[in-house]
């Protein structure tokens, strides 16, 4: 279930992602991005693909950034701290640039307690691989979004971008 | 059927096509027999996403055949990649699983699942439609254009024996092998790639 508000959020990073040059999203939800990933899959500027692992959206990205697509593989938290392996060993060791979207579970706010790793580890751990992150914590934030892409590209590595609950959620 | 001759066939045939091998023997493998630098991703310690990296190559490039090399050891990490393939369903994506029974990487480890896995049917049962296995060079040599020419999304297992000797790594470091393969992409039609493209005086 979406409110108008988290439609309005899902649309507005839906329509940055088109304007930036993306054009291949993966995704594996997580509770606070199915209004966004319903959007991505309903929008023709879009090739939305559904995988069953998020290591297969940096795997599928991947590849897809050798055929001049923009890509962006969005996922749960839980789920980016599984791609450790697969970015590293991939995106660091080739260099190739991808964009990764993730919900920022555990921060303050989050009341799923079985969120508390991420909490604690999520954010030390993409420091621990020096990852370059940015936070997308207000409305205003989410045209960062087509700065994280470019800055990817630039630096031919990953980066990430984490949405707050609020922000999905239109409160912020 | 002998691992090498296997290869050796299948870099004789597939002169044209864009080719991913994943880590350990495949790559090690193509690269002794074929000294390639340009239309080979050598995605060493792919840990089973060699076929879905060359599935994002596919989509991009959907006049290219493109052929991954999975080891039987990866498809037994991820055997849900067939299905994200098959949702894909992308007509230029080949896909061959090496099941030899063995981790070729790492010593030719056993590993313990080779006796229990029946590959291509569980190609089948994720809705695969054109499955293919192949355990004789003959039967290789025969089938081989069949999966490879007629357009469609296609799967095979290759049954071969371990290499049983250890090979080095292709000797090229990452960015290397992402330019070299990149640019060849580019030189040959296909999409701009990297944001400064070469114009060779």
């Amino acid at each position: 279930m979406s409110s108008p508000s988290a439609d309005t959020v899902a649309r507005r990073i839906v329509d940055v992602s088109a304007e930036c040059g993306i054009s291949l999203v993966a995704s594996l939800p997580d509770g606070w991005i199915t209004s966004l990933i319903s959007q991505y899959a309903g929008d023709a500027r879009f090739r939305h693909v559904a995988v069953n692992r998020e290591e297969s959206a940096i795997g599928l990205c991947s590849g897809a950034f050798f055929s001049g697509i923009g890509t962006f593989a969005l996922m749960g938290a839980s789920g980016f701290l599984t791609c450790i392996y697969a970015i590293t060993k991939i995106n660091y060791t080739y260099q190739i640039p991808l964009l990764i979207g993730i919900t920022l579970r555990g921060r303050p706010g989050d009341r799923a307690k079985f969120h508390r790793s991420n909490g604690l580890y999520l954010e030390p751990v993409i420091a621990a691989i020096d990852m370059p992150f940015i936070p997308i914590e207000r409305s205003e934030d989410i045209a960062e979004l087509a700065t994280a892409y470019r800055h990817s590209r630039v630096m031919s590595r990953p980066v990430v971008v984490g949405f707050t609950r609020a922000v999905l959620r239109g409160e912020a | 059927m002998r691992f090498e001759d296997c290869f050796r066939l299948l870099a004789g045939r597939l002169k044209d096509d864009i080719i991913v091998t994943s880590a350990g023997n495949c790559s090690e493998l193509w690269w002794e027999i074929t000294g390639e630098t340009e239309r080979v991703f050598y995605l060493e310690a792919s840990m089973s996403l060699a076929s879905l990296f060359a599935a994002g190559i596919a989509i991009g490039a959907p006049e290219r055949t493109v052929v991954a090399f999975s080891g039987d050891g990866a498809f037994c990490m991820n055997p849900g990649m067939l299905l994200v393939e098959r949702q894909l369903a992308l007509p230029n994506l080949k896909h061959f699983v090496i099941s030899n029974g063995v981790y070729g990487s790492t010593n030719d480890l056993g590993h313990p699942f080779a006796e229990l896995m029946d590959y291509a049917a569980v190609a089948k049962a994720a809705g695969v439609e054109r499955v293919y296995e192949f355990s004789t060079l003959e039967g290789l040599g025969q089938g081989l254009d069949d999966m490879i020419k007629v357009p469609g999304h296609a799967f095979a297992v290759l049954h071969v024996d371990p290499l049983g000797r250890h090979l080095p790594s292709p000797p090229l470091d990452g960015p290397e092998v992402k330019f070299r393969f990149g640019r060849y992409l580019e030189r040959t039609g296909g999409a701009p790639i990297f944001d400064a493209p070469l114009r060779p005086k």
